[in-house]
């Protein structure tokens, strides 16, 4: 059994265990504040956007050359601050708070000696990485879902609902909108999702979280560099992050499925590489921590 | 796993199938679709002419993935907006995505697909849109009868497609080998290619192929290879198409609330030829040798290129390689399929051809 099965159904096995093992691990996450003060920072992104926007003259509203994206369509609609927050995030912040989350699960509990007193308990050692992997995707979402749902509320306040203009000039009403919002938080989830399985590879490799964390984000932002230097174009398909931006393209019309679909399977590859490396070397390895 | 358990580093087994059977599988999928060769009837050369000639094409729908590689430096004012930005002129420097909707002549959509931005050129009957999400701006104009009528037909309609086959065959032939090449899946359609060629061998052009969809008859793919070279300089290839006639909402647009929205009665700036619309005498256009290495000069001395334009003139001059000779000196402009050379007194040499045929018409001309 490999650890993906594991994670793909993380319940089996007794009916109460496993979801109280996964419910204690999503609070202790909750419960750091180091954790909530990060949830704190990214949700501060938004509503400076929202309220620099506000603040300048209308007449200024256009977005110049370099400007975020959908910086333009704010003032027409709120839910661009969520968009617009979500396409400046994606870049760092965002994996900055998966790669702190995926540092702390197994390098962490190892740094402060905790790691061996959860394995002492009769959990098995794929099931801990199971739900350490399942604390980290809940996290990318809820970390997603808190930039996107603060920059729809701060947004709705200060500009207004409305119909949504798509890239490609359509309106749809806003009920549809708020869906496509949720897809793609959903779609960066996923994306987030694969940059946490080797983050999780990478936490099981030290006792560091603080090593494991820079180490994922080095990971990240080296994807980004490599991905915009054309000299190299034919390796761009396959790095980490190169679909990430595609979320854009569910907001055509219609919506351009197959760079999403080509997200999609980019980040299953992913996951499926480092979570099976993660389980091999947890698995293997002394814990004498 | 007992096994795992007593001998761990066979657990590195797992990653590594995982490594195998994803690379692989990608790899597969990939060669795969590259080389299968299609078995289907042979063609002749004139016969699939006849082919694109009685193509009938109700409705098209695709993506379109376009990449230009000349070999040209990199100019400020071409390279400006990156392959993000959705802008037109990437076009001529990037590899670009873009989606198409066909639903007869006058129902037309393109729509070029940048990171979290898009640029449409739509065509609805009387209406042309150009729609940027970048700036929240789409240009309208109308297209009147007068417009339509501008493009008289020729008067020598061919017959039958086979005429008009016969003579695009001989039009061509005497510059340009015409022949079939192997047939490739494109798109995940069976395709003939055709293969041009051209006879000049003074010419950069190494060959221009062009597939041609086996049943439905149109073109899914155009590569130019310049000469010696298997690497192309210009490709544009569906990646995906569908020939269901597509729904006539994606031809309806509504600017939306709160874009700019500028009434337009020339042409859009997209569909503007860069020169000025003058006959070419007028501009001093005249054309030196024929078919393949036809050389364009153009007569300059034009006092209008003055101001900021005349600023990104020098800008651009000043990207480009010195050139002199017997013929006097300029500035050249060398790519993989043409060279394009500026005289310092202002006449334009342009052509298919190395930079020494330039250096040589110079010479006649001065």
């Amino acid at each position: 059994m490999s650890a993906v099965e594991v994670a793909a159904r993380p319940a089996t096995g007794g009916v109460g265990v496993p979801f109280r093992f996964l419910r204690s691990e999503l609070s202790l996450i909750a419960r750091r504040r180091r954790n909530q003060a990060g949830l704190a920072v990214l949700a501060a992104v938004p509503i400076v956007i929202a309220i620099a926007v506000k603040v300048a003259s209308p007449t200024s509203a256009g977005g110049g050359e370099g400007a975020p994206q959908f910086l333009s369509s704010i003032s027409g609609n709120g839910l661009f601050v969520a968009l617009a927050a979500l396409a400046l995030e994606i870049q760092l912040f965002l994996p900055i708070a998966v790669a702190a989350l995926a540092g702390d699960a197994v390098a962490g509990e190892a740094n402060v000696g905790t790691l061996r007193y959860l394995l002492t308990v009769p959990v098995h050692r794929t099931r801990l990485l199971a739900v350490k992997y399942a604390g980290i995707v809940a996290g990318a979402f809820i970390a997603t879902a808190t930039v996107a749902g603060t920059g729809l509320v701060a947004g709705l306040v200060l500009f207004g609902g409305g119909d949504v203009t798509l890239l490609s000039g359509t309106t749809i009403g806003m009920g549809e909108g708020l869906l496509r919002l949720l897809a793609i938080c959903l779609y960066l989830t996923a994306c987030l999702a694969a940059l946490g399985a080797v983050g999780l590879f990478v936490s099981t490799l030290t006792e560091q979280p603080m090593g494991a964390t820079i180490a994922i984000v080095m990971v990240n932002m080296l994807s980004w560099i490599l991905g915009v230097i054309p000299q190299i174009d034919w390796l761009h398909p396959y790095l980490l992050t190169h679909w990430w931006e595609n979320f854009g393209d569910l907001l055509r019309d219609p919506v351009a499925w197959d760079p999403v679909r080509h997200g999609l399977l980019s980040a299953a590859a992913y996951i499926v590489i480092f979570l099976s490396a993660a389980w091999a070397r947890f698995g293997a390895r002394d814990v004498t921590s | 796993m007992p096994v795992m358990n007593s001998r761990p580093a066979l657990r590195w087994l797992v990653p590594a199938a995982a490594v195998a059977v994803v690379v692989g599988g990608g790899a597969a999928v990939g060669t795969l679709a590259a080389t299968a060769e299609p078995s289907l009837p042979p063609r002749t050369a004139q016969q699939l002419l006849v082919d694109l000639q009685t193509a009938r094409l109700d409705g098209l729908s695709g993506t379109v993935v376009q990449s230009a590689d000349l070999g040209l430096p990199n100019l400020p004012s071409l390279a400006g907006g990156g392959s993000g930005t959705a802008d037109i002129t990437s076009l001529l420097t990037d590899t670009n995505q873009l989606r198409v909707w066909y639903s007869g002549p006058d129902k037309t959509r393109v729509a070029l697909m940048g990171t979290l931005g898009e640029t449409d050129v739509i065509r609805n009957g009387k209406d042309l849109w150009l729609w940027s999400s970048k700036e929240n701006k789409a240009v309208h104009r109308t297209i009147s009868d007068a417009d339509t009528k501008a493009h008289p037909l020729p008067s020598d309609l061919p017959m039958t497609p086979q005429e008009a086959a016969d003579r695009a065959l001989a039009a061509v032939d005497p510059t340009t080998e015409v022949t079939v090449g192997r047939s490739a899946t494109i798109a995940g359609r069976d395709a003939y290619e055709l293969v041009l060629a051209p006879r000049d061998k003074a010419s950069l052009v190494g060959e221009v192929r062009i597939a041609i969809d086996a049943a439905e008859h149109v073109p899914l793919r155009l590569e130019v290879f310049p000469k010696g070279s298997d690497q192309t300089a210009f490709q544009i290839a569906f990646t995906q198409v569908d020939f269901a006639r597509p729904d006539d909402a994606q031809f309806r647009f509504n600017p939306p609330p709160g874009a700019q929205v500028d009434e337009s009665t020339g042409l859009p700036e997209a569909a503007k030829p860069d020169t000025a619309p003058k006959t070419p005498e007028d501009a001093g256009f005249t054309t030196v040798g024929e078919g393949w290495t036809t050389v364009a000069v153009v007569e300059g001395g034009e006092d209008g290129e003055a101001g900021q334009e005349g600023d990104q003139a020098a800008q651009v001059l000043s990207m480009l390689t010195p050139v002199s000779g017997a013929w006097g000196s300029g500035h050249l402009l060398s790519g993989r399929l043409f060279s394009v050379l500026l005289s310092d007194d202002g006449t334009v040499y342009a052509g298919l051809v190395a930079p020494e045929r330039l250096y040589e018409v110079a010479l006649e001309h001065k």
